[in-house]
């Protein structure tokens, strides 16, 4: 062990040990309980380099990047690891009313949709880490979804052996398995490279009580004395007249992604104790 | 590592953390969270130089410096009473045996003798069920004195339970601590039937044990003790029967006890010091503290050994310290009692456990009006770890909890560099299995 190294060996001093490359929002104490995709962490990151060789995309069955000796399958679709499907039929109504039948589309011939990585992968971790997996694959690129043929061998399919990477690092000093995802599972900065963003989008995405604390939805709330209230939607770009205005991307009274993409800081107003926070309702003496 | 090695070693420098030289390397134990750490040399002896600067602020710069200055885990507050989930039943107020130190003083606690009529058994057993939630699980406990005096409530109290348990879903557990004289093979096939934890109290080998351990007669008791459990020990599958060896100055020899006991086929060998009694008779001092600690480290070198080789040690103390430094247990109390564990004595009155039965300095209530939640609650700031001296200076406290409430209030803290020299050779072992044999932790 180097002179400046520090390695957590029991289990509540893994739990609460920063790993290298992971921000403060991964530890229990500071986590808002987010995670897909989430404010800490994206916990479908972990997924993409489960099969040694290749990298799939974190929210479809598609081979994104390769290691040079399966440059070939980038491209092309996974399709089921050892006996766990990948895939799944989309069934559901057509028209209300009717019964559950397959859904298909010009795009989506089969009907089929990839199953998150989550719940698909997790038993093929558990069965085969560290060992290799047939793992079968179309036999050529396939922008669109495919489904599983009905029958193995198929000429339009091809089964190709991975190994099965392990999730969890090792320690440096006992080698035992830690409480720490693995850095070959997802380098430093992977885990939160695609969170959501919501000073720009998703205060605007995720509408009405979504966003419970740090996105207030109903501000500056008076009582009439009538039994009813007034108040401001938070996005509301003029506070007069003092009405509740319905979430609606489209309705000009209240900020809009552009809006947001451009002038957030500008738009977006600190809220204290349910009211507009002093420094947004008078002029500023200093000018700033 | 010697025993005065280890009080040194262990000997408290700073409150939140402490050092150890292991031979598997470096290792860093911080008190919050219970938190072990291997270290490099270099941050080893730059912690070890914060620990000791009188500026306080030195260490938390440090801590904070490697990320390690998460909000504490453990504060000044008390927590609220919580639900009751284990009783320990004083079935019998009274003994068979003349141990000259025990707490029960003859297990009549100083006190008429006296057994526990059935009503008052099935009222306690449906008060501990009363407010158990769907997937929760309780515990009943039959002490006494020697409970096998009162053998048909604790059969019927058994038996009540199970009907209980049955018809609301909330699983129960059974133990029962016997001196072991009245054991009789139905006892066996009973307790086997319900999966009880059995323990048996032996304090050494043969005459070793007689002496401490004798009829109130004067005759010994270690055969009569040894025939009775062996059918026990032979049906034991669900059931566990365990040995607990109280170590007084006069039965010091403990790695033959844990040997021979092992051999016999106790599931566990446990070992507690004398620290208390109401006469004073074998009570522990240090130099014989210094002599236990020898011998629990030699124990610990043979459980070692077993373990590396890939065989099963039943020395308890060492099992239990080492899943509870796996796990780093942090707490500010040593035990349950007078939280989810509750003493009931024969007349049905409340204690905080089955130590002060009788004591008023342990009082919580009686049974026929319910836990007296604002004795426990008093209780629980009174006995949290952080208001206990010399324990708040100390970073054994999340670990050791502050010592039995009925020692401590009884005779105070004589065991403190014991106790830490313990810890720190379990830490010890812990890092050297956890390097050697990983899987040991696995399961």
């Amino acid at each position: 062990m180097s002179d400046d190294r520090i390695d957590p060996l029991n289990l509540t001093a893994q739990l609460n040990h920063t790993a290298a490359g992971n921000p403060p929002s991964t530890l229990p104490e500071s986590a808002i309980s987010n995670a897909y995709p989430g404010l800490e962490f994206d916990i479908r990151t972990i997924w993409r380099r489960l099969l040694v060789g290749i990298e799939l995309h974190e929210a479809d069955n598609y081979v994104v990047d390769a290691q040079p000796e399966h440059q070939g399958l980038i491209g092309r679709r996974l399709i089921s690891v050892g006996d766990h499907d990948v895939i799944g039929p989309v069934v559901g109504p057509t028209r209300p009313g009717a019964g559950s039948a397959p859904l298909t589309s010009a795009g989506n011939p089969d009907g089929v949709m990839m199953l998150e990585w989550s719940n698909s992968l997790a038993d093929v971790l558990a069965d085969h880490v560290g060992r290799t997996v047939p793992c079968l694959f179309t036999a050529d690129a396939a922008p669109n979804p495919v489904g599983k043929p009905a029958q193995l061998p198929d000429p339009r399919f091809q089964v190709v052996e991975l190994e099965v990477r392990p999730l969890f690092a090792r320690s440096a000093a006992t080698g035992e398995r830690l409480a720490v995802i693995a850095e070959d599972v997802a380098g430093p900065g992977e885990l939160t490279s695609g969170l959501c963003s919501p000073w720009q989008n998703d205060y605007r995405e995720c509408a009405c009580y979504y966003w419970a604390a740090s996105r207030p939805d109903y501000v500056n709330v008076e009582d009439t004395g009538a039994g009813t209230t007034t108040g401001n939607h938070w996005f509301a770009k003029d506070r007069e007249p003092r009405e509740y205005v319905l979430d609606n991307r489209d309705d000009s009274r209240l900020v809009s992604y552009d809006d947001l993409f451009r002038d957030w800081q500008g738009e977006l107003r600190f809220i204290v104790g349910g009211d507009d926070a002093p420094e947004h309702l008078e002029a500023d003496p200093e000018g700033r | 590592m010697t025993a005065r090695d280890l009080f040194e070693a262990s000997a408290p420098v700073h409150p939140d953390v402490h050092l150890l030289d292991t031979d598997a390397g470096p290792r860093v134990l911080l008190a919050d969270g219970s938190r072990l750490f291997g270290v490099g040399r270099a941050l080893y002896d730059r912690i070890d130089a914060a620990r000791r600067d009188p500026d306080p602020e030195v260490l938390d710069a440090v801590l904070a410096d490697l990320g390690l200055d998460a909000p504490r885990r453990i504060d000044d507050l008390a927590p609220d009473p919580p639900p009751v989930r284990a009783l320990s039943l004083a079935v019998a107020q009274k003994c068979n045996l003349g141990c000259t130190y025990c707490y029960a003083q003859q297990g009549d606690f100083g006190g008429p003798a006296k057994n526990m009529p059935e009503r008052t058994a099935f009222t306690a057993v449906d008060a501990l069920f009363r407010d158990a939630a769907p997937g929760e699980r309780v515990n009943l406990a039959f002490l006494g004195g020697e409970p096998l005096i009162n053998r048909p409530v604790v059969r019927a109290a058994t038996d009540h339970a199970v009907t209980v348990s049955r018809r609301t879903g909330i699983p129960v557990t059974f133990s029962i601590t016997t001196n072991g004289t009245l054991l009789t093979p139905e006892d066996g096939e009973f307790f086997e039937a319900h999966g009880f934890a059995v323990t048996v109290s032996l304090d050494g080998v043969g005459a070793r044990h007689d002496l401490l351990r004798p009829h109130r007669d004067g005759r010994g008791s270690y055969q009569r003790v040894m025939d009775r459990v062996a059918p026990l020990l032979a049906m034991q599958r669900r059931m566990q029967v365990s040995a607990r060896v109280t170590v007084t100055p006069l039965n010091l020899d403990l790695p033959r006890t844990l040997e021979e006991f092992t051999a016999a086929g106790f599931h566990g060998v446990g070992f507690s010091p004398m620290l208390s009694s109401p006469t004073g008779h074998g009570e522990m001092a240090l130099p014989d503290l210094e002599v236990m600690l020898e011998q629990m480290t030699a124990c610990g070198e043979e459980f070692v050994r077993r373990v590396l080789a890939g065989r099963r040690y039943p020395f308890t103390n060492l099992v239990t310290a080492l899943r509870e430094i796996h796990r780093g247990t942090h707490r500010p109390y040593p035990c349950g009692a007078g939280a989810g564990y509750l003493g009931v004595s024969a007349d049905g009155e409340l204690s905080a456990c089955h130590r002060f039965v009788g004591d008023a300095d342990g009082a919580m209530g009686d049974l026929a009006t319910d836990p007296d939640d604002a004795k426990r609650a008093r209780w629980l700031t009174d006995r949290h770890v952080h208001r206990q001296e010399p324990c708040s200076g100390c970073w054994a406290r999340y670990l050791c909890g502050g010592g039995c409430h009925h020692e401590v209030i009884r005779r105070g803290r004589p065991a403190c560099a014991y106790i830490r020299g313990w810890l720190h050779h379990c830490l010890s072992v812990y890092s050297r299995l956890l390097a050697a044999r990983p899987d040991y932790f696995a399961a």
